[in-house]
This record gives structure tokens, C-alpha cells and sequence, in this order.
């Protein structure tokens, strides 16, 4: 077991009491807020998900709004679905005002809810996969990437609001029907359903640790630093930099899922530039380095973000894009960075402390041949 | 015909626009290899400016533009002097420091003077349509081709013949080589980046009659500039030209035969397209770096 090993395992474990214990009794198991805390930690799911591709795999992803907002949608097609049954044809409200006369083909597998929750993390996966074929097969990377992914991200969105008929445009999927899961009504308000997205988030956040952790993660770190070199050891690094790229959408997927449990609806601004950028700020501010810094900066910066806002509505605003100047110049490591390297100086201090008293026993010349590996 | 006449012209208007939106632009990505997201901010900051000069001061678009040109270059310098000169050698980071930037000044825009869209006045000198046979072209827009126009053959001249575009050129190719040689590098690179903000704050300035003016305008803005430029080529300005004329024409002739939207989302795959096979742009730069 070595240090990084045992340094990830008490950051999950303390991430795990933290979420399953600590912020359910900070509010006294009240169901108003735990619901505002499954929305952080939807949130930060998401910022985990990019923490993996852009902190591993070094592909800055502006569209990571896009697999989270599918899941979304997925997930609220369903309840919606099952909010309209009722209605003639069983025909979504919003079809009803724009003449759809009957339910269309892509709609009909979300009837069942087994479908649903495999949809919702095999179509943004299958588009992710898409994407990341057509680009990494071309080589394209750093800023390219940046620049494809975030104009993608623009004309799905536009897909999105153009077909209303389908989609309910510029108002998305609203009024849906609670979940019934295993005969289980999931009531959004309730502290189960906080665990079940804190479950979720813990479950998502130990599929990403064991991919970094595995010589697959190795490699991608290896790609971040130099692509040319893993390129010449004979590694496919189009194949790796796909597999991160998919299991991010996966991520994703699943988180925008959760998201659409948490508030009850689904909005094409779930695939808007600022909801996207929005993410790549709450992995920079956590560290995009740690999975567990990423999730934990998309819940802190939310967090904030819902007590800043409440008491001034404008300096909000101000201060996240303060916030963000401020991180990328100062801190570019994120909160994790900052952690890192307190602990890296206060382990040198206590180090060179001891050093001192070697070196005093080093100069009576009892260890003089060891000198030169005596220093750490 | 004639509607495809008129589309055509609505597409070169389009493109006239796009270019002084992306000229900035080409020169801060080209130049300095700044992703800067804050580049629409600096349009807004300009379309702002011209109304603040018309409300106030009664001051017509063109007189205000020069004024205009030096309040948002002077932003721009103030940015690149407090935020952007740090990132110089980590261009990803860029794209970041320069969205908080956007969102600062569009929230100080919205603090100061309100979200409510606002609309300014274009020259009466302008007013009135130039009509040939069939098609109908405003005077105005048509003034808007020709500017952008004559804003690239000063940029040109500016980079090309001047002393500064020298240095900057020189930068460009050995940053350390050329400030041996005395030239203070990151002057050129400061005032470079006030350039193109003020060429993108004379932008939102010109535009101001076309369309209303919001903090979030520069938002759509900044995306199309940027495939513009990438599309054109890094560091081309000719490219820069042909790409913001393709660009229009493109979202003008799709919207023609589809609709707007489905238009706009042509374009943007097609660039998707480009960039996968041609990410140096169409009009490479052949200067060696």
C-alpha cells in the first residue's frame, strides 16, 4: 500500500462519513434541506465526472453539461410518461399544444422504467463515444478539444429548444410524476433519497478511484504529460483517452438523473455554455487532481453559492467570478492543491527537524558513508 | 433569385459583423494564444458605451466610436495587466481566468445599469435602403461591410508596417530573443490585447442599431468569433476575412433553406468538422514558431 493509495482511501472514507453522516445531522434530518444537499451532490457528481477526464486524462471537456443533461432529459421523459397517463393517447401536455397527434418512436421505450435508467447512462455514453472517436482518432487535442466540445455542446442545446415539439423547448419537461422504484414512491423530500444520491455519488466516485487507480489511470496520467511519448511505447492513446472521455459521460449520465429526481423538472439550460462552464469551475476550485477535491469543490462552491445568494443577489455573482480569477491565478491546483502542499510543508518541517539531530550524529562521522541518501 | 439575392446580402452583413468581432479576437488568440472568453464582454462593453454616449451626451455612433475604441481598449489593457499576463504559458488556463472576467463585468454592467434591453439610434446619415432590382440593402448595413472592411486594412497596416506590428511580430516568433534586442515584451503583449478589445468594443458599437443591447449579448458572440477565427486559420488575418464571410454566408444560406436554428446547427457541425481534419485553420499561418 502505498502513500497515494492510503491518501485516497481516508479522503473517500472521510467523504463518505461526511456525506452519510455529518450533513444529514448538520440539518437535523430536515427534509427541505436535505434536499438542497442531494442537489449539491448531484452537482458534485458531475464535477467528479469531469475531474476525470480533465484532471486524468488532461481533455478539457466544455461540454460536460451535455451527457448530464441527456441524463436529465431521459430520466424526465419517464416521469413525465408516467405523469401523462392519464391523458388522451397518454400523450405529454406540451405534445397536446404543439399538434403531435401521437407519442413518437423515441419516446416510447421510456414507458419502462428498466429501459429509462440504462438510457440514461447508455445514450450519453454512446454520444460521448461518438465524439470522442471522431476527435481522438484525429489527434486533436488541448485547446481543439476545448473548442469542439463547447460548440457541440451549443448546437445540441440548440436541437434541444428547436424541437419543441418533442423536447418542450425553452421550458423543458416540467410537472413530472414522483419516481416509483421496487414499489418505492421516492419522495424527494425525504431523507432515503438523500442516501440514495449520496449512495449514488459514493458508488460513482469508487468506479472512478478504481479506474485512476488502475494501470488504465496510469496511463491516462502518462497521456496528460506527454501523448507522443505513451504514443511511442506503443499504447492506443486514442482508445484511453476515449474510455476517459465515456466514463465521464457515464458519470454524467447518472448524476443528471439524480438532478432531474432532485428539482422536478428538466431545462435546456442544463446544456447551456454557463451551466457547463459552471462545471469546469467547481472541479478547478476543488482540484481537479482528486476526484474527491472535485466532488467536494462542486458541493462547496454550490453550497455557497445557495447561502451567498439568498443574502445578496447581485454580490454573488461577483464573487464566483472573483472566485474563479482568483483560483485559476493563485490556487490553479484548486483547494486540493492548496491541502497538498500545506501538508507537504508542514511534513517537511518535522522532517528537517529530525534531520538536524541526523545530521549532528552524521557529523561525529558514526554514519559518514550514508551521507548522501541521508537527506530524505 | 431575389431571395436568394437578399440572403446572400444578409449573409455578407452577418459576416461584416462576425469579422470586427473576430478581428479582436484573431489578434489575442493569434497573437498571444489567449483564449479570451471575456471577448464578448468587451462587444457588450461597447454596445454599452455607445448608449451611454447617445443618452448623456447626444453623441451619434460614429462620432462616439473613436471614444468607444479608448474606454474598452482601456478595459482591456486593465484585464491584461491584472489577470491575463500570469497565464501566458498555460493558454487552457486562459479560457477560465477570462470567463470569470466575463462574468464579473456582465454582473457589473447588470448592477449599474440594469438587465433591461436597451436600443440606440443609428446615424440618420445612414438611413434609408439602396435597392437593386430586387433586393433591398440597408445603407447602414451596407456601411458595416465597408467598415469592417477598412478595419481589416488598418490592422493590417498596423501589423504589417508599423513599428509596433514589427515588435509584435517579432514577440510572437522569440519572446526572449526579441527582448534582447530591447523590445519590452510585455508592453507589446499589453497593448496588442487593449487592441483588440477596443477593435471588439468598436464592434458592439456598430452593431448597437442591428440588434438590442443586454449584458448577456456578447455570450452568442464570443462562440461564433471563435470558430470564425480558428476556422480562418491562427494568426491569418486574410483567413480571418475569408472564414467570417463563409461563416455568414453559411448561416445564411442554410437558414434560407432550412430555418435559423437548424442553420445555426449546420454551421456549428460543419466546424466541428473542420477542425477535426484542419485544426491550423483553413488559411494556415506559415510563419515558423
Amino acid at each position: 500500500m502505498n502513500r497515494t493509495f492510503k491518501t485516497d482511501c481516508i479522503g473517500y472514507a472521510l467523504f463518505a462519513i461526511l456525506l452519510l453522516v455529518v450533513i444529514p445531522w448538520a440539518v437535523s434530518f430536515d427534509g427541505f434541506a436535505l434536499n438542497t444537499y442531494a442537489r449539491y451532490l448531484a452537482l458534485g457528481m458531475v464535477a467528479m465526472a469531469l475531474a476525470l477526464s480533465w484532471g486524468y486524462a488532461g481533455i478539457l471537456n466544455l461540454g460536460q453539461a451535455v451527457p448530464f443533461a441527456l441524463g436529465a432529459y431521459i430520466m424526465a421523459m419517464h416521469l413525465k410518461l408516467q405523469a401523462s397517463a392519464h391523458m388522451p393517447g397518454g400523450l405529454p401536455d406540451f405534445m397536446g399544444w404543439t399538434n403531435v397527434e401521437a407519442l413518437p418512436w423515441f419516446w416510447q421505450p421510456f414507458h419502462s422504467l428498466p429501459v429509462t435508467l440504462i438510457a440514461g447512462i447508455a445514450v450519453p455514453v454512446a454520444l460521448a463515444a461518438l465524439l470522442a472517436v471522431f476527435m481522438f482518432r484525429g489527434r486533436i487535442t488541448g485547446v481543439f478539444v476545448a473548442i469542439i466540445t463547447l460548440a457541440f455542446l451549443v448546437a445540441v442545446q440548440l436541437v434541444f429548444i428547436e424541437e419543441q415539439r418533442y423536447t418542450g423547448g425553452q421550458n423543458g419537461l416540467t410537472g413530472l410524476a414522483p419516481l416509483q422504484l421496487l414499489g418505492w414512491r421516492v419522495d424527494n423530500y425525504s431523507t432515503q433519497f438523500y442516501y440514495l444520491v449520496a449512495v449514488c455519488l459514493m458508488t460513482s466516485l469508487a468506479i472512478g478511484l478504481a479506474l485512476v487507480r488502475s494501470k488504465v489511470g496510469l496511463v491516462l496520467k502518462a497521456i496528460r504529460e506527454d501523448a507522443s511519448r505513451v504514443r511511442f511505447f506503443g499504447y492506443d492513446v486514442a482508445r484511453y483517452e476515449t474510455l476517459a472521455f465515456c466514463t465521464s459521460a457515464a458519470i454524467a449520465g447518472w448524476a443528471g438523473m439524480l438532478y432531474v429526481l432532485v428539482l422536478e423538472f428538466a431545462s435546456p439550460t442544463y446544456m447551456g455554455v454557463a451551466f457547463s462552464l459552471a462545471i469546469v469551475i467547481w472541479c478547478a476550485v476543488g482540484g481537479r487532481e482528486s476526484l474527491v477535491a472535485a466532488a467536494l469543490g462542486g458541493i462547496i462552491v454550490n453550497l455557497l453559492e445557495g447561502r451567498l445568494s439568498d443574502m445578496f443577489v447581485d454580490g454573488w455573482t461577483f464573487f464566483l467570478g472573483a472566485l474563479f480569477i482568483v483560483v485559476v491565478l493563485v490556487a490553479p491546483r484548486g483547494l486540493f492543491g492548496l491541502v497538498q502542499s500545506a501538508v507537504r510543508h508542514a511534513g517537511k518541517t518535522i522532517r528537517s527537524e529530525r534531520g538536524g539531530a541526523r545530521a549532528r550524529w552524521l557529523a561525529t562521522g558514526m554514519g559518514a558513508r550514508r551521507i548522501d541518501n541521508g537527506g530524505r | 433569385m431575389d431571395a436568394f439575392l437578399n440572403q446572400a446580402f444578409a449573409g455578407l452583413s452577418m459576416a461584416s459583423i462576425l469579422l470586427m468581432v473576430a478581428l479582436g479576437l484573431a489578434i489575442i488568440y493569434g497573437a498571444m494564444g489567449v483564449i479570451n472568453l471575456a471577448h464578448g464582454e468587451f462587444v457588450m462593453l461597447g454596445a454599452y458605451s455607445a448608449w451611454l454616449l447617445q443618452t448623456s451626451l447626444g453623441l451619434g455612433i460614429l462620432v462616439a466610436l473613436p471614444i468607444v475604441f479608448l474606454m474598452v481598449a482601456l478595459v482591456g489593457l486593465l484585464v491584461e495587466r491584472g489577470v491575463v499576463r500570469w497565464l501566458y504559458h498555460r493558454p487552457l488556463d486562459t479560457i477560465l481566468a477570462t470567463w470569470g472576467v466575463a462574468i464579473l463585468l456582465q454582473q457589473l454592467v447588470r448592477s449599474v445599469i440594469g438587465s433591461e434591453s436597451r436600443y440606440v439610434a443609428g446615424p440618420t446619415i445612414l438611413d434609408g435602403n439602396l435597392v437593386l432590382g430586387g433586393v433591398v440593402m440597408s445603407n447602414y448595413r451596407i456601411f458595416l461591410i465597408f467598415f469592417s472592411l477598412a478595419v481589416v486594412a488598418a490592422t493590417w497596416f498596423l501589423l504589417k508596417r508599423s513599428e509596433f506590428g514589427t515588435k509584435l511580430r517579432a514577440v510572437i516568433q522569440n519572446k526572449e530573443i526579441s527582448e534582447c534586442y530591447g523590445i519590452r515584451a510585455d508592453r507589446v503583449y499589453a497593448l496588442a490585447f487593449a487592441y483588440g478589445a477596443g477593435l471588439a468594443g468598436m464592434a458592439g458599437a456598430l452593431i448597437t442599431p442591428l440588434v438590442s443591447v443586454t449584458p448577456s449579448m456578447g455570450t452568442y458572440l464570443v462562440v461564433d468569433a471563435f470558430l470564425v477565427v480558428i476556422v480562418g486559420g491562427v494568426g491569418s488575418l486574410l483567413g480571418t476575412v475569408a472564414a467570417a464571410g463563409m461563416v455568414g454566408e453559411a448561416t445564411a444560406m442554410f437558414s434560407m433553406l432550412m430555418n435559423d436554428t437548424i442553420g445555426r446547427i449546420a454551421v456549428l457541425l460543419a466546424i466541428i468538422f473542420l477542425i477535426r481534419f484542419k485544426p491550423m485553420g483553413l488559411f494556415p499561418d506559415k510563419v515558423r514558431r
